[in-house]
């Protein structure tokens, strides 16, 4: 006898069995909340493994302070909406030393902004794991990712001192010093999360859909200004333009598309029939060869 | 590389449509078909027989790549008369890269018109058998690759081997290079009846052969006009035709209890965890194997409203009609056919850190939700591969699959690999530093409990609660949680006492049933 489920149905299950197992095993988890679509997800599936029991395990957000503002205004309802737990963290020392993605190169400012205050949370709080919304279909390191990925002393990833997982098995004994992200959508693709979305009628950040936004062209990226701290270049003019995004992060960062497409379907529909993967959209993710593989061996996440 | 010249990206943008008109199902199911399944399919083979480039091809003809991916692949260096190298969709790692070799498994994704493929690389060398037996412990089905002039070798009776004995129940021989072979029918035969004599050895459901030619596509996607004389399926068709990753129910009911869900609000009290085998209904009487007490299920309960039945693969909340005292480690089953209440098994393992085994070593065993202190490891012989001949041998080394005894410090619940593969598979964990030293399927189990030498320290409940585990007894007797916890503070002293030389032995659970 056999029962049909379709693709979705088994990669929520699968999702929700690493959650349980992770909650399970470690003694202080945490989740990375990074408040776009795949944090969304990463969240639903969590309230679903422990429905009707509240999330057993705090959310975590590492504020740059350059993020969108309305990425903040869908965390703190996000937040209100399932009574979480949240905590946020933000590398003052970063602050008073005004780093920022102008003035800095993308890789120094992830660095300080973006690294340090997540190992400094983890390390503050004694996380001992850390969910992530990390897909192996994302970049060419992530494809040999695993579920429970390992971190020794000072966060570091070691490709060699990855665990080998079979079957459903996840082992999540600790040894000495060691903590562990854990990537419950890692068998999930940009397709399948968008699908996920529109399937479960998950509220996302606007900003995902397209509407007259002030922009500027910037490095042949068009970029919106979401505040005055991003200074005009000679020869720049703030144009309204119909833009959205198709990754959210830090705004002078994150590159916008033309679109026309105001409701989930519509982004749904261009978004998947584009023909270029996400992560063009990200601007530190072409700084060097391997940019990832070694962002990860720093302890990015 | 921050910024690219203005002209190239800003041309790449979206041109602007009439205003946003709601866009018709048909497009959306066209951009995003709900797919009726899922496939995992591992590839196995060596660099030199082509593997990379055959899945890459796959990837490259099956039309789900985006245009940057296939930009740098088109701007990369040609291989093979002008051909994009395509291996270089498959290979991850900047160190791997850089060696020219796979080491590790890669996972990639893609989609044909109704299904998910999910293609698990992983490396074929000798020195690689453990990653192959991890990589292939996930897949559905194995592509293994050839080359139509060295014909079946020693490595495939390696792979097929490892395939088996992680429980993949069908393969395909990818018979490659068929244009260095002059596409010869009278070659691929031969093959193919090499192929029979050496799968019918194996438990395969199925196993075919298909002649190949990565390079040009012949057979990949795309039919082949160089090979009219083969009628069979193209590779893609046939892992098409191929059962969807679903959920043979066919099994007896397992439920390996995850962890225990609690809404004091309402008063709801729930095992959660996954039906790893088999299907249960509302109304009907489970029994923790262990404790042997028994209940009917109340409801089956999900975030999206509660089911009238679970199978194979669902991840559920099970409440019960009467509170059992049941912890994660439990297995949850039909009170007719229940898991074993194992004592020691017999057990086929692949040794997969560069540790070797260690007679003296802490290890644990961790089963689909249970960790069990291991009192006792045997090695028997190890498996030679290519001849399938055990040759008798105490020591074990990475890449080694030996043939194990593995006597365990108190009962758990644990079925064989045939009968219930999720419930009757483990890891052997190394108890200090946590690594996963092996990775084994349960071949035999026994119920019987080794007698006890004198000298064996029995840790008693008793002795536990009064100390150690005084602040457990605090949120009530009836606490599955306090189990939990009690049972790791149990495995930890277990642990201590036996790398101090103390023979140990836990004592289990009341047994209800009495």
């Amino acid at each position: 006898m056999t029962a049909a489920i379709s693709h979705l149905d088994l990669l929520e299950a699968e999702s929700i069995h690493i959650f349980r197992e992770a909650a399970a095993q470690f003694r202080k988890p945490v989740l990375l909340y990074s408040i776009g679509k795949d944090s969304t997800v990463l969240l639903h599936l969590a309230r679903k493994a422990f429905w009707p029991a509240r999330l057993p395990f705090p959310v975590l957000h590492v504020d740059t302070k350059w993020k969108f503002r309305e990425m903040i205004a869908f965390r703190d309802k996000t937040v209100r909406d399932f009574d979480l737990d949240l905590i946020v963290e933000t590398n003052e020392d970063g602050i008073a030393k005004n780093v920022n993605p102008f003035d800095h190169s993308p890789s120094v400012y992830t660095e300080v902004m973006k690294t340090v205050p997540l190992k400094a949370a983890l390390d503050k709080y004694a996380f001992d794991a850390a969910f992530g919304g990390a897909r192996r279909d994302e970049e060419a390191s992530r494809a040999k990712e695993r579920v429970f990925s390992f971190r020794a002393e000072g966060h570091r990833w070691d490709p060699r001192r990855q665990r080998p997982e079979m079957w459903r098995l996840l082992n999540g004994r600790l040894g000495a010093g060691e903590t562990v992200r854990v990537f419950p959508l890692s068998n999930w693709t940009e397709r399948d999360v968008w699908r996920y979305i529109l399937r479960e009628k998950l509220d996302v950040v606007p900003l995902y859909m397209a509407a007259k936004r002030p922009t500027i062209i910037r490095n042949g990226q068009l970029l919106m200004r979401d505040d005055e701290r991003m200074k005009l270049k000679p020869g720049e003019v703030i144009t309204e333009r119909m833009i959205r995004f198709r990754t959210l992060g830090c705004y002078p960062l994150t590159a916008a598309v033309e679109s026309d497409a105001t409701d989930l379907e519509s982004v749904v529909a261009e978004t998947l029939g584009a023909r270029t993967s996400e992560r063009q959209g990200r601007l530190i993710d072409h700084d060097q060869a391997g940019a990832m593989e070694k962002k990860k061996q720093e302890g990015y996440f | 590389m921050t910024a690219q010249p203005a002209s190239k990206t800003v041309s790449k943008l979206t041109p602007a449509k009439p205003a946003a008109a709601p866009v018709a199902a048909g497009v959306l199911a066209a951009v995003a078909p709900e797919l009726s399944g899922m496939i995992r399919v591992l590839t196995c083979g060596s660099v030199d027989d082509g593997k990379s480039t055959l899945i890459g091809r796959l990837l490259w003809d099956a039309t789900d790549l985006y245009d940057d991916q296939r930009e740098t692949l088109q701007k990369g260096k040609k291989v093979d008369g002008g051909n994009p190298d395509f291996s270089l969709l498959m290979d991850g790692l900047v160190a791997e890269r850089e060696q020219g070799i796979t080491i590790d498994i890669a996972w990639r994704y893609f989609d044909t018109a109704t299904r998910r493929f999910v293609v698990i690389d992983s490396p074929g060398h000798e020195q690689y058998t453990r990653n192959m037996a991890s990589g292939a412990s996930h897949a559905d089905v194995a592509i293994m690759l050839i080359d139509a002039r060295h014909g079946i070798k020693r490595q495939t009776r390696r792979h097929a081997a490892i395939l088996d004995l992680v429980g993949v129940k069908r393969v395909v021989l990818a018979v490659n290079k068929m244009d260095l072979a002059e596409w010869s029918e009278e070659r691929f035969r031969q093959i193919e009846t090499d192929f029979r004599s050496l799968s019918w050895r194996f438990g395969f459901w199925e196993a075919i052969a298909i002649p190949v030619a990565a390079v040009s596509g012949d057979n990949v996607a795309e039919g082949s006009k160089r090979m009219p004389w083969y009628t069979g399926p193209t590779l893609l068709k046939h892992l098409e035709s191929l059962p969807s990753r679903v959920t043979d129910s066919s099994g007896p009911f397992r439920f390996p209890v995850q962890t225990v869900l609690r809404d004091i609000r309402n008063d709801f009290r729930a095992l959660a965890g996954t039906v790893s085998s088999g299907t249960v209904r509302v109304g009907e009487t489970l029994t923790d194997a262990l404790s042997k007490r028994s209940a009917k299920v109340l409801r089956i309960a999900t975030m999206d409203g509660d089911l009238a039945e679970a199978s194979t693969g669902r991840a559920v909340a099970i409440q019960l009609d009467t509170d059992l005292d049941v912890a994660r480690g439990a297995v949850m089953a039909k009170p007719d056919n229940k898991p074993a209440i194992a004592r020691s098994l017999e057990t086929k393992l692949v040794w997969l850190n560069e540790t070797a085994f260690d007679p003296r070593g802490a290890y644990l065993l961790r089963t689909a939700t249970d960790l069990i202190p291991v009192s006792h490891i045997e090695i028997r012989a190890l498996l030679d591969l290519e001849t399938l001949a055990s040759n008798p041998s105490t020591v074990c080394g990475v890449n080694d699959i030996a043939l194990a005894h593995i006597a365990l410090g108190r009962g758990a619940a644990i079925d064989t690999f045939a009968d219930a593969p999720e419930t009757g598979s483990f890891m052997l964990v190394d108890a200090v530093t946590g690594a996963s030293i092996a990775g084994g399927v349960v071949t035999e189990v026994s119920e019987a409990v080794a007698k006890a030498s004198a000298d064996t320290f029995i840790l008693t409940r008793a002795m536990l609660e009064r100390g150690l585990c005084a602040d457990l007894r605090q949120s009530g007797t009836a606490s599955g949680d306090g189990e939990a916890e009690f049972r790791r503070r149990a495995n930890e002293v277990a642990l201590i006492l036996r790398a101090a030389g103390v023979a140990v032995e836990i004592e289990s659970p009341p047994d209800y049933s009495i």
